[in-house]
Protein backbone atom coordinates (compact mmCIF):
# COMPACT_ATOMS: atom_id res chain seq x y z
CA UNK A 1 0.00 0.00 0.00
CA UNK A 2 2.97 2.70 1.12
CA UNK A 3 4.24 1.49 -2.31
CA UNK A 4 1.48 2.17 -4.11
CA UNK A 5 0.69 5.37 -2.50
CA UNK A 6 4.62 6.65 -3.06
CA UNK A 7 4.12 4.87 -7.31
CA UNK A 8 4.21 8.74 -9.32
CA UNK A 9 1.98 6.73 -12.24
CA UNK A 10 -0.36 5.37 -9.46
CA UNK A 11 -0.26 9.57 -8.42
CA UNK A 12 -0.26 11.01 -11.77
CA UNK A 13 -3.61 8.83 -12.50
CA UNK A 14 -5.28 10.28 -9.13
CA UNK A 15 -4.39 13.81 -10.41
CA UNK A 16 -6.10 13.33 -13.85
CA UNK A 17 -9.19 11.67 -11.74
CA UNK A 18 -9.71 14.41 -9.20
CA UNK A 19 -8.86 16.97 -11.30
CA UNK A 20 -10.52 16.14 -14.41
CA UNK A 21 -13.63 16.13 -12.27
CA UNK A 22 -13.54 19.42 -10.89
CA UNK A 23 -12.74 21.15 -14.38
CA UNK A 24 -15.66 19.24 -15.61
CA UNK A 25 -17.47 20.24 -12.32
CA UNK A 26 -16.44 23.96 -12.72
CA UNK A 27 -17.10 24.11 -16.59
CA UNK A 28 -20.76 23.32 -15.91
CA UNK A 29 -21.38 25.74 -14.15
CA UNK A 30 -19.31 28.70 -15.60
CA UNK A 31 -21.16 28.21 -18.44
CA UNK A 32 -24.92 28.92 -16.75
CA UNK A 33 -24.08 30.76 -13.02
CA UNK A 34 -27.23 31.94 -12.71
CA UNK A 35 -28.97 28.05 -12.47
CA UNK A 36 -25.76 27.25 -10.62
CA UNK A 37 -27.19 30.14 -7.96
CA UNK A 38 -30.32 28.91 -8.32
CA UNK A 39 -29.31 25.04 -6.85
CA UNK A 40 -27.27 27.18 -4.30
CA UNK A 41 -30.27 28.72 -3.06
CA UNK A 42 -32.07 25.61 -3.11
CA UNK A 43 -30.29 24.22 -0.51
CA UNK A 44 -31.74 27.11 1.92
CA UNK A 45 -28.52 27.84 3.71
CA UNK A 46 -28.06 31.52 2.24
CA UNK A 47 -29.74 34.12 1.28
CA UNK A 48 -29.49 35.58 -2.08
CA UNK A 49 -26.57 38.11 -1.95
CA UNK A 50 -24.44 34.71 -1.13
CA UNK A 51 -25.78 32.16 -3.40
CA UNK A 52 -24.96 34.75 -5.80
CA UNK A 53 -21.77 35.33 -4.75
CA UNK A 54 -20.58 31.37 -4.44
CA UNK A 55 -21.89 31.01 -8.08
CA UNK A 56 -19.75 33.30 -9.35
CA UNK A 57 -16.19 32.82 -7.33
CA UNK A 58 -16.66 28.96 -6.76
CA UNK A 59 -16.52 27.58 -9.77
CA UNK A 60 -13.64 29.34 -10.48
CA UNK A 61 -11.53 28.10 -7.34
CA UNK A 62 -12.89 24.14 -8.77
CA UNK A 63 -11.08 24.87 -12.11
CA UNK A 64 -8.05 26.65 -11.22
CA UNK A 65 -7.73 23.99 -8.21
CA UNK A 66 -8.12 21.23 -10.85
CA UNK A 67 -6.49 22.55 -13.51
CA UNK A 68 -3.27 23.41 -11.25
CA UNK A 69 -3.56 20.13 -9.51
CA UNK A 70 -2.88 18.21 -12.99
CA UNK A 71 -0.23 20.11 -14.72
CA UNK A 72 1.63 20.89 -11.70
CA UNK A 73 1.14 24.53 -10.29
CA UNK A 74 1.27 24.69 -6.51
CA UNK A 75 0.02 20.46 -6.23
CA UNK A 76 0.40 20.29 -3.01
CA UNK A 77 -2.25 23.60 -2.34
CA UNK A 78 -4.15 22.74 -4.70
CA UNK A 79 -4.90 19.31 -3.58
CA UNK A 80 -5.29 20.60 0.36
CA UNK A 81 -7.64 23.09 -1.54
CA UNK A 82 -10.19 20.22 -3.23
CA UNK A 83 -9.93 18.16 0.00
CA UNK A 84 -11.42 21.40 1.87
CA UNK A 85 -14.39 21.63 -0.64
CA UNK A 86 -14.57 17.87 -0.75
CA UNK A 87 -15.37 17.75 2.89
CA UNK A 88 -17.26 20.56 2.55
CA UNK A 89 -19.87 19.22 0.09
CA UNK A 90 -19.97 15.95 2.05
CA UNK A 91 -20.96 17.69 5.41
CA UNK A 92 -23.72 20.17 3.50
CA UNK A 93 -25.32 16.96 1.78
CA UNK A 94 -25.34 15.24 4.87
CA UNK A 95 -26.86 18.17 6.70
CA UNK A 96 -29.78 18.55 3.66
CA UNK A 97 -30.67 14.88 3.78
CA UNK A 98 -31.20 15.13 7.75
CA UNK A 99 -33.27 17.90 6.99
CA UNK A 100 -35.57 16.31 5.24
CA UNK A 101 -34.81 18.67 1.57
CA UNK A 102 -34.84 16.70 -1.71
CA UNK A 103 -32.90 19.23 -3.91
CA UNK A 104 -30.74 18.26 -6.63
CA UNK A 105 -26.73 18.52 -5.83
CA UNK A 106 -25.31 21.38 -8.41
CA UNK A 107 -22.65 19.65 -8.62
CA UNK A 108 -22.44 19.37 -12.46
CA UNK A 109 -24.66 22.17 -13.68
CA UNK A 110 -27.77 21.07 -15.64
CA UNK A 111 -26.83 16.68 -15.25
CA UNK A 112 -26.85 17.40 -11.78
CA UNK A 113 -28.14 14.64 -9.80
CA UNK A 114 -30.17 14.20 -6.49
CA UNK A 115 -28.74 14.28 -3.10
CA UNK A 116 -28.59 11.31 -1.23
CA UNK A 117 -26.38 8.98 0.48
CA UNK A 118 -24.60 7.64 -2.47
CA UNK A 119 -23.09 11.41 -3.49
CA UNK A 120 -21.74 11.34 0.49
CA UNK A 121 -20.25 8.22 -0.93
CA UNK A 122 -19.08 9.18 -4.37
CA UNK A 123 -17.41 12.12 -2.55
CA UNK A 124 -15.96 10.63 0.04
CA UNK A 125 -14.08 8.31 -2.82
CA UNK A 126 -12.63 11.75 -4.30
CA UNK A 127 -11.79 12.94 -0.85
CA UNK A 128 -9.69 9.64 0.00
CA UNK A 129 -7.96 10.43 -3.40
CA UNK A 130 -7.61 13.60 -3.00
CA UNK A 131 -6.62 12.96 0.46
CA UNK A 132 -3.74 10.55 -0.94
CA UNK A 133 -2.08 13.66 -2.90
CA UNK A 134 -1.95 16.04 0.00
CA UNK A 135 0.09 13.55 2.26
CA UNK A 136 2.11 11.52 -0.15
CA UNK A 137 5.56 12.87 -0.18
CA UNK A 138 5.60 10.92 -4.34
CA UNK A 139 3.46 13.76 -4.99
CA UNK A 140 5.89 16.22 -6.13
CA UNK A 141 5.55 16.76 -9.62
CA UNK A 142 5.56 20.62 -10.38
CA UNK A 143 5.38 22.19 -13.66
CA UNK A 144 7.98 25.11 -12.29
CA UNK A 145 10.61 24.11 -9.96
CA UNK A 146 9.27 23.60 -6.28
CA UNK A 147 11.32 25.19 -3.82
CA UNK A 148 12.01 23.10 -0.59
CA UNK A 149 9.52 22.39 2.19
CA UNK A 150 10.13 24.36 5.47
CA UNK B 1 4.92 -9.21 24.74
CA UNK B 2 7.30 -8.66 22.83
CA UNK B 3 5.36 -8.64 19.65
CA UNK B 4 3.20 -6.50 21.43
CA UNK B 5 5.74 -4.10 21.96
CA UNK B 6 7.30 -3.97 18.24
CA UNK B 7 3.35 -3.03 16.94
CA UNK B 8 3.01 -0.02 19.63
CA UNK B 9 6.83 0.99 18.19
CA UNK B 10 5.41 0.61 14.34
CA UNK B 11 2.26 2.84 15.26
CA UNK B 12 4.58 5.20 16.77
CA UNK B 13 6.85 6.00 13.97
CA UNK B 14 3.76 5.90 11.65
CA UNK B 15 2.21 8.73 13.83
CA UNK B 16 5.50 10.59 14.28
CA UNK B 17 5.76 10.00 10.08
CA UNK B 18 2.31 11.11 9.88
CA UNK B 19 2.83 14.32 12.03
CA UNK B 20 6.05 15.40 9.94
CA UNK B 21 3.89 15.19 6.92
CA UNK B 22 0.83 17.13 8.23
CA UNK B 23 3.10 19.63 9.08
CA UNK B 24 4.81 20.24 6.22
CA UNK B 25 1.78 20.33 3.99
CA UNK B 26 -1.14 21.62 6.13
CA UNK B 27 0.60 23.70 8.89
CA UNK B 28 2.53 25.43 6.03
CA UNK B 29 2.99 28.86 5.58
CA UNK B 30 4.42 28.47 1.64
CA UNK B 31 0.56 26.49 1.10
CA UNK B 32 -1.43 28.99 2.67
CA UNK B 33 0.09 31.50 0.39
CA UNK B 34 -0.23 29.14 -2.47
CA UNK B 35 -4.10 28.76 -1.58
CA UNK B 36 -4.80 32.43 -1.30
CA UNK B 37 -2.97 33.48 -4.44
CA UNK B 38 -5.46 30.86 -6.59
CA UNK B 39 -8.44 32.34 -4.36
CA UNK B 40 -7.52 35.73 -5.17
CA UNK B 41 -7.01 34.58 -8.85
CA UNK B 42 -10.61 32.72 -8.75
CA UNK B 43 -12.04 36.02 -7.31
CA UNK B 44 -10.45 37.96 -10.15
CA UNK B 45 -11.67 35.43 -12.69
CA UNK B 46 -15.23 35.58 -11.09
CA UNK B 47 -15.78 39.22 -11.20
CA UNK B 48 -14.24 39.91 -14.92
CA UNK B 49 -16.39 36.98 -16.62
CA UNK B 50 -19.59 37.92 -14.98
CA UNK B 51 -19.26 41.93 -14.64
CA UNK B 52 -22.41 41.93 -17.02
CA UNK B 53 -24.51 39.52 -14.35
CA UNK B 54 -23.24 41.78 -11.36
CA UNK B 55 -24.70 44.82 -12.81
CA UNK B 56 -27.89 43.35 -13.49
CA UNK B 57 -27.75 41.76 -9.47
CA UNK B 58 -26.91 45.59 -8.05
CA UNK B 59 -30.10 46.81 -10.32
CA UNK B 60 -32.11 44.32 -8.40
CA UNK B 61 -32.68 41.69 -10.62
CA UNK B 62 -32.27 38.46 -9.15
CA UNK B 63 -33.89 39.50 -5.63
CA UNK B 64 -36.73 36.95 -6.01
CA UNK B 65 -34.76 34.60 -7.56
CA UNK B 66 -32.07 33.72 -10.15
CA UNK B 67 -34.12 33.39 -13.39
CA UNK B 68 -33.18 35.35 -16.31
CA UNK B 69 -36.10 37.31 -18.36
CA UNK B 70 -33.99 36.45 -21.68
CA UNK B 71 -34.62 32.85 -20.76
CA UNK B 72 -37.80 33.32 -19.22
CA UNK B 73 -39.86 35.65 -20.56
CA UNK B 74 -43.35 36.63 -19.35
CA UNK B 75 -42.23 34.27 -16.06
CA UNK B 76 -43.17 36.88 -13.12
CA UNK B 77 -43.39 37.11 -9.46
CA UNK B 78 -46.55 38.68 -8.28
CA UNK B 79 -47.22 40.23 -4.48
CA UNK B 80 -50.29 39.22 -1.83
CA UNK B 81 -52.43 42.13 -3.07
CA UNK B 82 -52.09 40.63 -7.01
CA UNK B 83 -52.96 37.54 -6.06
CA UNK B 84 -55.82 38.40 -4.20
CA UNK B 85 -57.17 40.13 -6.83
CA UNK B 86 -56.08 37.53 -9.48
CA UNK B 87 -57.89 34.95 -7.49
CA UNK B 88 -61.26 36.92 -6.50
CA UNK B 89 -61.36 38.22 -10.57
CA UNK B 90 -60.97 34.58 -11.29
CA UNK B 91 -58.66 35.36 -13.64
CA UNK B 92 -56.11 33.13 -13.24
CA UNK B 93 -55.75 28.87 -11.94
CA UNK B 94 -54.16 28.86 -8.79
CA UNK B 95 -51.12 25.56 -8.40
CA UNK B 96 -50.25 24.46 -5.17
CA UNK B 97 -46.46 22.73 -5.36
CA UNK B 98 -46.29 21.37 -2.11
CA UNK B 99 -46.68 17.77 -1.34
CA UNK B 100 -50.05 16.11 -1.24
CA UNK B 101 -50.19 15.92 2.46
CA UNK B 102 -49.56 19.59 2.77
CA UNK B 103 -51.77 20.43 0.10
CA UNK B 104 -54.89 18.61 2.30
CA UNK B 105 -54.12 20.51 5.47
CA UNK B 106 -55.40 23.71 3.41
CA UNK B 107 -54.83 25.35 0.56
CA UNK B 108 -56.13 28.54 -1.47
CA UNK B 109 -59.70 27.71 -2.25
CA UNK B 110 -60.23 26.49 -5.64
CA UNK B 111 -56.00 25.80 -6.11
CA UNK B 112 -55.28 22.78 -8.32
CA UNK B 113 -52.81 20.33 -6.42
CA UNK B 114 -49.48 19.50 -8.75
CA UNK B 115 -46.91 18.65 -6.35
CA UNK B 116 -42.81 18.98 -7.98
CA UNK B 117 -41.95 16.09 -6.54
CA UNK B 118 -44.44 14.09 -8.07
CA UNK B 119 -43.66 15.91 -11.71
CA UNK B 120 -39.82 15.39 -11.03
CA UNK B 121 -40.69 11.66 -10.70
CA UNK B 122 -42.19 11.58 -14.17
CA UNK B 123 -45.90 11.62 -13.66
CA UNK B 124 -46.82 13.59 -16.41
CA UNK B 125 -50.30 12.68 -15.88
CA UNK B 126 -51.50 15.63 -13.19
CA UNK B 127 -50.11 18.03 -15.88
CA UNK B 128 -53.34 17.37 -18.64
CA UNK B 129 -56.07 18.66 -16.70
CA UNK B 130 -54.01 22.49 -17.64
CA UNK B 131 -54.80 24.38 -20.60
CA UNK B 132 -51.54 26.19 -22.12
CA UNK B 133 -53.33 29.70 -22.57
CA UNK B 134 -54.49 29.68 -19.17
CA UNK B 135 -53.08 32.21 -16.35
CA UNK B 136 -51.31 30.04 -13.55
CA UNK B 137 -50.25 31.13 -10.31
CA UNK B 138 -47.90 28.62 -8.76
CA UNK B 139 -47.14 28.84 -4.96
CA UNK B 140 -45.59 26.89 -2.39
CA UNK B 141 -45.26 27.13 1.36
CA UNK B 142 -43.42 30.60 1.87
CA UNK B 143 -41.23 33.18 0.78
CA UNK B 144 -38.17 30.93 0.94
CA UNK B 145 -39.15 27.85 -0.76
CA UNK B 146 -38.73 26.94 -4.51
CA UNK B 147 -40.97 24.71 -5.12
CA UNK B 148 -43.02 27.24 -7.08
CA UNK B 149 -40.14 28.31 -8.78
CA UNK B 150 -39.01 25.01 -10.21
CA UNK B 151 -42.48 24.14 -11.06
CA UNK B 152 -42.88 27.05 -12.99
CA UNK B 153 -39.80 26.41 -14.76
CA UNK B 154 -40.66 22.91 -16.07
CA UNK B 155 -44.41 24.21 -16.84
CA UNK B 156 -42.42 26.99 -18.83
CA UNK B 157 -40.55 24.57 -20.57
CA UNK B 158 -43.83 22.09 -21.62
CA UNK B 159 -45.40 25.41 -23.57
CA UNK B 160 -46.89 26.93 -20.37
CA UNK B 161 -45.75 30.42 -20.82
CA UNK B 162 -48.40 32.55 -19.38
CA UNK B 163 -46.76 31.94 -15.70
CA UNK B 164 -46.83 33.79 -12.38
CA UNK B 165 -45.02 32.70 -8.91
CA UNK B 166 -46.87 34.33 -5.80
CA UNK B 167 -43.73 34.43 -3.31
CA UNK B 168 -45.26 34.82 -0.58
CA UNK B 169 -46.96 31.62 -0.84
CA UNK B 170 -49.59 29.89 1.39
CA UNK B 171 -48.00 30.93 4.90
CA UNK B 172 -48.84 34.23 3.69
CA UNK B 173 -52.08 34.02 2.51
CA UNK B 174 -53.04 32.74 5.75
CA UNK B 175 -51.34 35.28 8.18
CA UNK B 176 -53.58 37.48 6.22
CA UNK B 177 -57.00 35.94 7.20
CA UNK B 178 -57.66 35.23 3.40
CA UNK B 179 -59.92 31.52 2.97
CA UNK B 180 -59.00 28.32 3.12
CA UNK B 181 -60.09 25.29 1.61
CA UNK B 182 -59.39 21.61 3.38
Amino acid sequence: MKKLIGNKYFLLLLRLIIGGIFIWAAVTKIADPLSFAQDVRNYRLTGQLVSFLTALFLPWIELLGGLFLIIGIFPRASALLLSGLLTFFIMLVAITIIRGINVECGCFGTISRRTDFWLILEDAVWLVMSLILLFSPGNDFCLFKCGPRS
Amino acid sequence: MKSCVRDWKNIKNYLVEFQTVVKKTIFNRRTWIEISIIICLSIFLGIVTNLGLIKRYLAGEFKSAFISQESFPGLVFISLPEAEELWSNRQAIFIDSRSASEYSRGHIPGAISIPLEEVQRGNEEILKILEPPEALVIYCEAGDCQTSLNLAKILYQRGYKNLKIYSGGWAEWIASGNPVEK
